[in-house]
């Protein structure tokens, strides 16, 4: 059960898990089994294709503190600057996608305009960075209509800590990849092949309601996440 | 009765704490409005949560082959597996990764497996420093308290409580504002994020079918602890399995909806493996530590129902008797209602068998339950195992009440005997009861018994 680098105790544990399982299987098993349903969409989705996709979006993130705007192709880099120069950034990490609203095509048309607009930008992703900038743009794979969710990947390039560190987070959706229910987006990625090692799940700013049940935004990860869709 | 009497105490205290009532109260109602407005949202609820108890109960009957699916791929995504038939072991397990990987400053992310196996005290003890990084969390530790809640571990406390210990242990300025207190948290965190070579989570969901786990968060303090340092350890009870993502969807659909009233929490991490070749960052090493800790006993008895468990808290917030104590009078790991089952069975040192009686059956958590785990039914049948336990009085009353519902002489004779034991004090209610009935009274009022019985009404053909 273990790599050949598994470090200390892995083998050892690697046997007793066989003899816990082999114990599990001799056990009388528990209750009755009802069976594994075939397919749990059908009752756990909340919402249909069919449904405006934009507009259930934009309202559960809105609920969930995150404000969107859809805009088309062409006004994104102006969007961008005025939106971080709204909130005071002055540093901008750029952490592009390949197949997102943000490639790295894209990435270097809105760098060009972020500079024009007086914005340092970057590209890089070393500690430093991460936990100096004003604020990160970065991609998606895919958004989630029902809960307002974006999703972010890990992958080359693609640093867990663009969507995570720096204090705003600007996150740029295609509107084609807006799907409708968590259903869809989870359903679809055993069937995708290899996953990456990690995929966030973010459903608004870093918050927490753990004094006096006030909410409080921005405790570890970004204060303020805002979702561009663009057309 | 005298194991009775730690617990009773606690109880006696925490009734008699109105900041720690007040504090309780307000929180957990805070927290039943947002969960029932969040699950009214949904177009079938009920069917849902029926969706959510079949996937679990067909889980644990297929236990065995979903964890061997889940190690097999999560292995081969380069985790490495590890195996703890207890705690001891277990904690062992992370101190040999910890000198292994040479850590000196551990990053933890809440973790109730964690809190079960005091992780915490044994890597002290080995010269590792850990710091807890929920917010809640963080000031339980500093201020050398303990949680008391499944989700909100500082519930017990008021912003005065949390001001008073940040200002004396962070030398900061004080300030009561939830804000400030933040701000002042965060930049303290925020170094600690810079250096942390270890990160330590529990689990929320582990898939079979992929190897992934799924770690769930607000703060974003589970992001940070599984990316900044470069080895993972996660501790999952074994019992934390789905076999596929379709099924993930529905528990991650009900875990925040029931715990916060949120459709889903702030982040949701999906973690298969290591940092991949190419990956800016990440964790180089995961390791994850199947922990057994009494569940494939648990699993055997009559009560495996209670692994079912997604650890949401909408139980604690819905039960009237934790609104009244809090968590703390619980002396436990788990408290509120599932943790009054769940303690018994984990540690059968005997030190729990107080918490099955502190519930008045009432079926608030059941309805609660995004499981629909029957918690007054195990209550109840583990009083009815620890009857042995019970002292001679209390055995020999509830033979003799047996007795006496059972035929119709005896039960006349009761009543008779009940109007002298339960001397009116004017407004109908008995507080002080005499022996043998004051000890029952001394937590209860009871209405005392009317004068004249309904048989007697009718008798005189008053009715």
């Amino acid at each position: 059960m273990s790599g050949s680098k598994g470090g200390p105790g892995a083998d050892a544990s690697a046997n007793a898990l066989e003899l816990l399982l082999h114990r599990l299987r001799l056990r009388p098993a528990y209750s009755t089994d009802p069976g594994l349903p075939a397919d749990p969409a059908a009752i756990a989705r909340q919402v249909q294709s069919d449904d405006d996709l934009l507009a259930r979006f934009a309202a559960a993130a809105t609920a969930a503190g995150t404000p969107v705007e859809s805009v088309p192709a062409a006004a994104v880099s102006a969007t961008v600057v005025s939106l971080l120069k709204e909130h005071g950034a002055r540093t901008v990490l750029l952490s592009p996608l390949a197949g997102s609203a943000l490639s790295v095509a894209e990435a270097e048309d809105l760098g060009r305009a972020l500079r024009e607009a007086g914005l340092q930008t970057t590209l890089a992703t070393d500690d430093d960075t991460l936990f100096s900038v004003d604020a990160a743009v970065t991609g998606v794979i895919a958004a989630v209509a029902e809960s307002g969710t974006i999703v972010c990947p890990s992958g080359p390039g693609s640093a867990r800590g663009a969507s995570l560190i720096p204090p705003i987070h600007v996150a740029l959706v295609g509107s084609g990849q807006l799907l409708p229910d968590l259903c869809d987006y989870l359903a679809g990625l055993s069937a995708q092949g290899e996953l990456p090692a990690n995929l966030s799940l973010i459903s608004g700013p870093s918050k927490t309601a753990d004094i006096e049940g006030v909410l409080v935004t921005g405790v570890h990860g970004p204060g303020q996440l805002h979702v561009l869709i663009v057309r | 009765m005298t194991r009775n009497t730690g617990f009773h105490q606690r109880v006696a205290a925490a009734v008699a704490d109105h900041r720690l009532r007040t504090a309780v109260r307000k929180a957990t109602w805070q927290k039943v409005e947002a969960r029932e407005g969040s699950l009214a949202c949904l177009r079938n609820s009920g069917e849902l949560r029926e969706l959510a108890a079949r996937i679990r109960q067909h889980t644990l009957a297929r236990l065995p082959d979903y964890l061997e699916q889940f190690a097999r791929n999560a292995c081969a995504r380069g985790a490495v597996i590890h195996f703890a038939p207890d705690a001891a072991t277990a904690c062992q397990t992370v101190v040999e990764l910890a000198r292994y990987y040479g850590s000196k400053l551990a990053v933890k992310v809440k973790s109730m497996t964690t809190e079960e196996i005091g992780l915490n005290a044994v890597l002290e003890a080995v010269g590792v420093q850990v710091v807890e990084t929920d917010l809640g969390e963080f000031v339980v530790q500093i201020d050398r308290d303990r949680p008391s809640h499944i989700v909100t571990p500082i519930i017990h406390k008021d912003r005065r409580q949390i001001a008073e210990a940040i200002s004396r242990r962070l030398g900061c300025e004080y300030t009561e504002d939830p804000v400030g207190l933040t701000r002042i948290i965060r930049r303290h965190l925020r170094e600690i994020f810079r250096r942390c070579d270890l990160g330590i989570s529990g689990v929320n969901f582990a898939v079979a079918e992929t190897g992934t786990i799924c770690i769930c968060t607000n703060e974003g303090n589970g992001r940070m602890c599984t990316t900044r340092p470069r080895v993972h350890v996660a501790i999952m009870g074994i019992e934390k399995v789905v076999p596929r993502l379709c099924d993930l969807v529905v528990f991650l659909k009900l875990l925040s909806r029931s715990s916060t009233g949120q459709p889903l929490g702030s982040y949701t991490s999906l973690i298969a493996g290591p940092k991949r070749p190419g990956d800016p960052d990440g964790p180089e090493h995961l390791h994850i530590i199947l922990l057994d800790n009494g569940r494939s006993a648990v699993l055997a008895s009559p009560f495996a129902e209670v692994l079912c468990c997604v650890r949401c808290g909408a139980c604690l917030n819905a039960c009237p008797v934790y609104r009244a104590i809090g968590g703390h009078a619980y002396n436990s790991v788990y408290p509120g209602p599932i943790g009054s089952v769940l303690m018994p069975l984990l540690d059968s040192s005997g030190k729990h068998a107080d918490l099955p009686g502190a519930s008045s059956l009432c079926g608030a958590c059941r309805v609660a339950c995004p499981v629909d785990i029957d918690i007054p039914g195990l209550l109840i049948r583990l009083r009815a195992a620890q009857r042995r336990g019970q002292s001679w009085l209390k055995r020999t009353m509830m033979r003799l009440w047996g007795v006496t519902m059972r035929s119709d002489p005896t039960y006349r004779l009761g009543q008779r005997l009940l109007k002298r034991l339960l001397p009116d004090e004017g407004d109908g209610w008995t507080v002080r009861g005499l022996c043998p009935l004051a000890r029952w009274t001394s937590a209860r009022d009871l209405l005392r018994p009317p004068l004249k019985s309904f048989r007697q009404l009718w008798q005189e053909g008053q009715v």
